[in-house]
């Protein structure tokens, strides 16, 4: 079996026994996305050489039994909104095409601590915004599985890179499903942990109070190890908490909840028969599992696209042309701002500016943002009732597989609704996961969901581990054999 | 018709913690730009602002100090306003949860206590510092430079309520203010330094209506004097227009200080909306009830104290207001040598006349370390029983500043003890009458001012050790007056 398509503690053990080398991974690695980069537009950029010194180091740290743990010499793909030194970080965006970060986000700083590789940056929707990788100034991203259909987003090129085997596992950032809906879409595990537990210090900020970062992988256990060396509490976010797990049960003793919001309308026969599948499974293995409402689910895409909009109208007015990127001159301060504001953001990215602004305007505020606020804190009081019932919510990713590119790009609204699974797990700041499952009619990948209540990811992962083995899901996409 | 004026004020004072509110740059004060940056003060991407504790505590300890009401659950947020210096375009401010709210400070005025009800006290960030080349405005510069050294620094903003009814009042707030900051430690209190700045909010209105007239804000007053000039200057605008049957339109003004006068500012933020909301970078803050506590405990003399102590030896309020201004080891000489002479004029008038206007002279900001209270008890001892002369005495202090030298031996080097011995004095009075033939005369005749002209002969003879009263009676009783 090919280096590129084994799972990180397999790698690990391989390396740990001299079978293998980190180079001969790295070449492995960019052999795959030597063949499919044209095809797929996973990165926007490529860092071969810097690594490849890397990975040499890594050999030797093998060679001499003093590897630093399970990801020493593994490459990992970034997300294009999080920042590496000296490296660009671009958020697939006109306005910072030129920008390179003086400073590591506290999430390299930890890889960086481990010896992960980075194979480079990954494209994305502009700013994060978007589920299709369509919004990106530097073109689109493709499905592995099938080149005609968008590979999900925002963090479409994460998916597509570890799809492609072009990294062994890809950090994403997910602020209303932006890692678990291309994860679903690319037949990839996608988890977005705990809101806090992962530090956003040096994640390009979307909206502050749902970005949280998290891993694509091919496999749970692969998420599992990225997250644990990701995750803690960072001194320089004071949104960051301490991780201190509860172990809730995962055997079958453990109570599962089926969210009735999210099997009904909106949802797909091939999403819903994911779910129906599982379930099944579960119940064979001895699992509790009932039927249970949120009927403030159905509200969650409303409230989003007001709380979202308005951090991100403010946390984008920073891109103004004075300090870096992108600057168009104008006769005036303020000219020059407007004209390199006009120019250097897309058209979703102004269209939740201009959202978010509204919202939070004078005499507009109570009606619309103020009120959002309400509901979400009613849709988290919500969410702990539940959970004082049922240990894991499961619905489907996604309520429809990847859709071909371009198919939704005139529609916003459409575009959005794609969001309806996801959304809720950040509103209420709860771990979620998706594994893959199964195929579409159109062979394309389609993904189950879980949530749990928050500070309970181990055990969440655990958990999905179990339904992980039972459908055992072949993630190698057939597209790229083609 | 009779108007009154009503003026609130918006002071911001620069915080003196050592590093900036939001990230851990140090506080500098230097006119190199651009020396004390991080990613979070410059507004990079992705980089957060993390609370600076020493901030939140100075800005409890100035709202217990002003007797406000502390908010035990605070929040931060985000101020919109696009403006070139400022790096993430939205400031950090508080909105409806200030720290401090409903205070009050106590002012002198016309030497009387008066006090001025403080709305809120709440934190924020500055902003960098911009130089438009040209004009000096924004709008028609043609390049700006932008420092970021201020960037972050942490600013704490009192808000009076419309009570202030003077541009004297008003400037006794502020100087109460300055040294109330002074006196807390949290601040170094420099006006010259933007360590304190002002905006006020001034209306006319009938005096015997309850409303408020229309407010107009002024900026840009940046001393005393130009805070002053500039309330009147608004006051007589304002009656003017009233007066004359003109609309007061709700403006902010520019005060310029060269043309004396203000000037409606049109600038773009004038009329902005803001857009707060709860900045999600930044959990609710809460505030124990033992940090509140232990500031409290901890709170140092307030001015007001300080004026009651002074006032309680026996000096007046004015006296008070002025000692109490002064730096700690000035109160403290005060209080050690009342102690022991028991004069509080004597005292003050030592202290704040003699012992400073000598120190200025020498260019001294401390006495030497030999020079102490027991010093300055000494030679104010040694004149109230007529050992030496006042004159004398100034003269042993400006020694004493500059040698280490007991004022004993000053005294006896140059002879200042003064002459008690009356039949020694009498023998110098009487030569001086003989030798003044032509004096005596005159006074016997009626010309009595001369008197004086022989006491300074007495006194000249004797080396000036004589001491004048005596010299006087002496002679008065010689010639037979």
């Amino acid at each position: 079996m090919e280096l590129k398509n084994l799972s990180i503690r397999q790698l690990n053990n391989l390396f740990v026994d001299k079978k293998a080398k980190p180079s001969e991974l790295y070449s492995d690695i960019f052999d795959a996305s030597a063949s499919s980069e044209s095809l797929l537009h996973a990165h926007l950029s490529l860092f071969e050489e810097k690594n490849l010194e890397n990975a040499k180091k890594s050999d030797k740290r093998f060679e001499k039994g003093e590897s630093t743990g399970l990801l020493d010499g593994i490459p990992i793909a970034i997300k294009d909104n999080i920042n590496i030194k000296g490296e660009l970080t671009t958020c697939s965006s006109k306005m910072l095409s030129n920008y390179r970060s003086p400073y590591n986000a506290t999430v390299i700083e930890k890889l960086n601590n481990e010896n992960a590789l980075y194979t480079g940056k990954t494209n994305l929707d502009e700013f994060a915004m978007g589920s299709s990788t369509e919004n990106s100034a530097f073109g689109l991203t493709k499905n592995p599985w099938n080149t005609e259909y968008v590979p999900g987003g925002s963090s479409g090129g994460s998916a597509a890179s570890v799809s492609a085997r072009s990294s062994i596992g890809a950090l994403g950032s997910d602020t209303g499903g932006s890692i678990r809906q291309p994860a679903a879409f690319c037949g990839l595990v996608g988890f977005k942990p705990t809101y806090g537990t992962v530090s956003r210090y040096g994640l390009i900020a979307f909206a502050s109070s749902l970005d949280q970062i998290g891993p694509i992988t091919k496999n749970v256990d692969d998420a599992r190890i990225i997250y644990n060396a990701i995750s803690g509490h960072d001194a320089l976010d004071a949104t960051s908490i301490d991780n201190n797990q509860t172990n809730i049960p995962f055997d079958k003793s453990a109570k599962i909840g089926v969210i009735k919001e999210l099997m009904e309308d909106g949802i797909s026969d091939d999403s819903r028969n994911e779910v129906s599948k599982v379930l099944e499974n579960l119940k064979k293995q001895g699992y509790q599992i009932k039927e249970v409402s949120l009927p403030l689910i159905k509200l969650s895409i409303s409230i989003y696209y007001l709380i979202a909009p308005a951090e991100c109208s403010a946390n984008l007015a920073r891109f103004d042309g004075v300090r870096y990127g992108l600057r168009v001159e104008g006769k005036t301060s303020y000219e020059m701002m407007q004209n390199t504001r006009a120019e250097g953001f897309g058209d979703e990215v102004k269209r939740r500016i201009l959202l978010g602004t509204y919202a939070l305007s004078a005499g507009y505020y109570d009606e619309y943002y103020g009120k959002a606020l309400r509901a979400r804190k009613k849709m988290i009081d919500e969410f702990s009732n539940i959970f004082n019932d049922v240990d894991y919510l499961i619905s489907p990713t996604t309520p429809t597989a990847a859709f071909k590119a371009g198919e939704k790009t005139s529609n916003p609204l459409e575009m959005y609704m794609s969001d309806l699974c996801t959304i809720p797990a950040n509103l209420a700041g709860l771990p979620a996961i998706s594994i893959p499952t199964g195929l579409s009619k159109e062979k394309l990948p389609l993904g189950v969901q879980i949530m749990s209540k928050p500070l309970t990811d181990l055990s969440l992962l655990n958990f999905s581990e179990i339904i992980e083995k039972e459908v055992d899901f072949n993630t190698s996409p057939e597209g790229l054999e083609k | 018709m009779n108007l009154k004026p009503t003026i609130g004020i918006e002071t911001h004072i620069e915080l003196n913690t050592n590093t900036k509110m939001f990230c851990r740059c140090k506080v500098v004060d230097t006119d190199e730009p651009n020396i004390s940056l991080c990613p979070t003060c410059i507004g990079l991407p992705g980089a957060l602002p993390v609370p600076n504790g020493k901030a939140i505590e100075y800005i409890t300890l100035l709202s217990l100090a002003t007797g406000c009401t502390i908010t035990r659950k605070g929040m931060f947020h985000r101020k919109n306003y696009f403006y070139p210096d400022l790096p993430k375009n939205y400031q950090i401010s508080q909105f409806d949860l200030p720290v401090g709210e409903s205070g009050e400070l106590e002012i002198i005025l016309d030497g009387k206590k008066e006090s001025v009800e403080i709305e809120r006290v709440h934190m924020e960030e500055d902003t960098g510092k911009s130089t438009h080349s040209g004009t000096g405005r924004i709008d028609s510069a043609t390049s700006t430079a932008l420092d970021f050294n201020r960037s972050g620094v942490p600013l704490v903003e009192i808000v009076t309520k419309p009570v202030i009814q003077s541009a004297k009042e008003a400037v006794a707030y502020i100087e109460e203010l300055r040294q109330l900051s002074i006196d807390l430690n949290i601040s170094e209190g420099k006006l010259e330094k933007g360590n304190l700045r002002f905006d006020a909010n001034i209306s006319v209105a009938p005096s015997d209506s309850n409303e408020l007239g229309t407010k107009v804000e002024i900026k840009n007053m940046n001393s005393l004097k130009s805070l002053e000039r500039a309330i009147d200057f608004e006051i007589s605008r304002q009656t003017k227009a009233f007066l004359d049957g003109e609309e007061i339109i709700q403006e902010t003004r520019h005060w310029d200080e060269a043309k004396e006068l203000t000037s409606s500012m049109r600038s773009k933020e004038g009329s902005a909306d803001y857009r707060y909301f709860s900045d999600p970078d930044l959990p609710n803050m809460i505030l124990s009830e033992m940090f509140i506590e232990d500031i409290k405990n901890n709170l140092p003399k307030l001015p007001s104290e300080k004026r009651n102590d002074l006032m309680n030896t026996g000096l007046d309020l004015q006296q008070a207001n002025i000692l109490g201004k002064s730096d700690t080891w000035i109160i403290e000489l005060y209080f050690k040598v009342f102690d022991s002479t028991k004069e509080y004029s004597t005292t003050y008038n030592w202290i704040t006349g003699e012992l400073q206007g000598q120190m200025r002279k020498l260019d001294m900001n401390f006495p030497p370390e030999w020079f102490s209270a027991e010093v300055l008890s000494e030679i104010i001892g040694l004149i109230k029983e007529n050992k030496i002369s006042f004159t004398s005495g100034k003269t042993i202090l400006s020694e004493v500043l500059q040698k280490n030298i007991s004022v004993d031996e000053i005294a006896s080097n140059h002879d200042l003890y003064q002459e008690n011995n009356e039949e020694k004095i009498v023998e110098l009075v009487k030569n001086v009458i003989n030798d003044s033939e032509d004096v005596v005369r005159r006074i016997k005749e009626g010309e009595d001012k001369l008197v004086g002209f022989l006491v300074g002969q007495v006194i000249k003879n004797s080396g000036g050790s004589v001491n004048p009263g005596i010299a006087k009676e002496l002679l008065t009783k010689e010639l037979d007056l």
